[in-house]
């Protein structure tokens, strides 16, 4: 580096600082602190209150940059742990919500083509009751008609899907509130004052659903019941 | 014979009903909790089938409740838990059996004749 180009870094260097003192100088509280600063604001006035006898100015800068790094690494700190807190709360209950989701996904499929596959037979024994009617056979139409109302019958349990997913999406809405608030507090780390107050959104009554809820494996779920009941 | 049928779900409770309809019950109350089921139960209720998940009064507390006014009435949950700790839950509340959702009639009519011959002694 040339003489001259030492002399400008130099320069440029004692322009910057001359400029950071000017602005802490600046900060400096020689006012009452408004009630409406912001927190961050008003502790950043705190730092750069020193006691009596400390230096000022300029040469508190390394002070002050210390404490602010020490302030920084507590910062840091309880965001880290925040992290961890979040991390562990969450996860296990995201996988088993996504989990949920799809089975309801399922659950609803299977429910439908369960319905459409006893339409399909309804509707091959409306055309045997019409054959048989054409026929005179009246026995064969009462068969007919006996397995139409079973048939039908059968078709409103299929529904009972319905009472199931809306258990599941129940528990997914609460883990999705759930995360929001812990994810608001977080924010609330940063800044307080811009977190808006949330309008009335409710998790589910935890009373009315079943975080296990499931239309899957009934038969040997009952058995477990009747082993204990028997 | 009057069937007190208690479920949130309003589906729940007309396939429940239908059932019953079907099975040839026809006189049936119906209650959307506990605590409604509590203000409808009188001593003409013969049989209750409940659900466990339920605002206000869940069937457990539901089925405590009437136990502690003495009463024998046969209760039947309906409800989609299964965990072996919940039905032991249940049975300790005063629930006479339990059915898993998602049920099939024969299940329902099956538990309900059980507990009508254990009650006729």
């Amino acid at each position: 580096m040339t003489m001259a180009a030492r002399h400008e870094v130099l320069y440029e260097t004692e322009a910057a600082l001359r400029l950071v003192d000017h602005e802490l100088t600046a900060l400096r509280p020689d006012e009452p602190v408004s009630p409406t600063e912001h927190p961050a604001a008003m502790h950043l006035r705190a730092l750069l209150n020193q006691p009596e006898g400390q230096p000022v100015g300029l040469a508190a800068l390394p002070f002050i940059l210390e404490r602010a790094n020490q302030e920084i690494q507590a910062v840091l700190a309880n965001l880290r742990d925040s992290r961890d807190a979040l991390e562990t709360a969450t996860v296990e209950k995201l996988q088993h919500t996504s989990e949920k989701l799809k089975e309801v996904t399922s659950a609803t499929e299977v429910a439908a083509t369960d319905i459409l596959d006893a339409l399909d037979r309804a509707q091959n024994m409306i055309d045997d009751l019409d054959a048989a009617d054409a026929a005179g056979e009246k026995e064969k139409g009462q068969h007919t008609r006996d397995l139409l109302r079973e048939e039908i019958f059968g078709m409103m349990g299929c529904l009972q899907f319905q009472d199931i997913t809306t258990q599941q999406l129940a528990y997914a809405s609460s883990v999705l509130t759930d995360m929001e608030s812990r994810l608001l507090n977080i924010a609330k780390l940063f800044d307080p004052a811009t977190v808006m107050v949330r309008a009335g959104t409710q998790s589910p009554d935890a009373r009315t659903f079943d975080p296990n809820a499931t239309t899957r494996n009934a038969d040997q779920r009952q058995a477990v019941a009747d082993e204990i009941f028997k | 014979m009057k069937f007190l049928v208690v479920d949130d779900s309003s589906t729940m409770r007309r396939i429940v009903v239908n059932s019953l309809q079907r099975i040839g019950f026809t006189d049936i109350v119906e209650a959307g909790d506990g605590k409604e089921a509590l203000e409808r139960y009188d001593a003409t209720i013969k049989f209750v089938i409940t659900d466990w998940n339920m605002p206000n009064m869940t069937g457990t507390e539901l089925a405590k409740a009437l136990r502690e006014k003495g009463e024998q009435v046969p209760i039947l949950m309906v409800t989609a838990r299964s965990v072996r700790e919940d039905i032991i839950e249940a049975m300790e509340a005063g629930v006479n059996n339990y059915i898993v959702k998602p049920f099939t009639p024969q299940i329902l009519k099956e538990k309900i004749d059980a507990l009508m011959s254990v009650a006729a002694g």
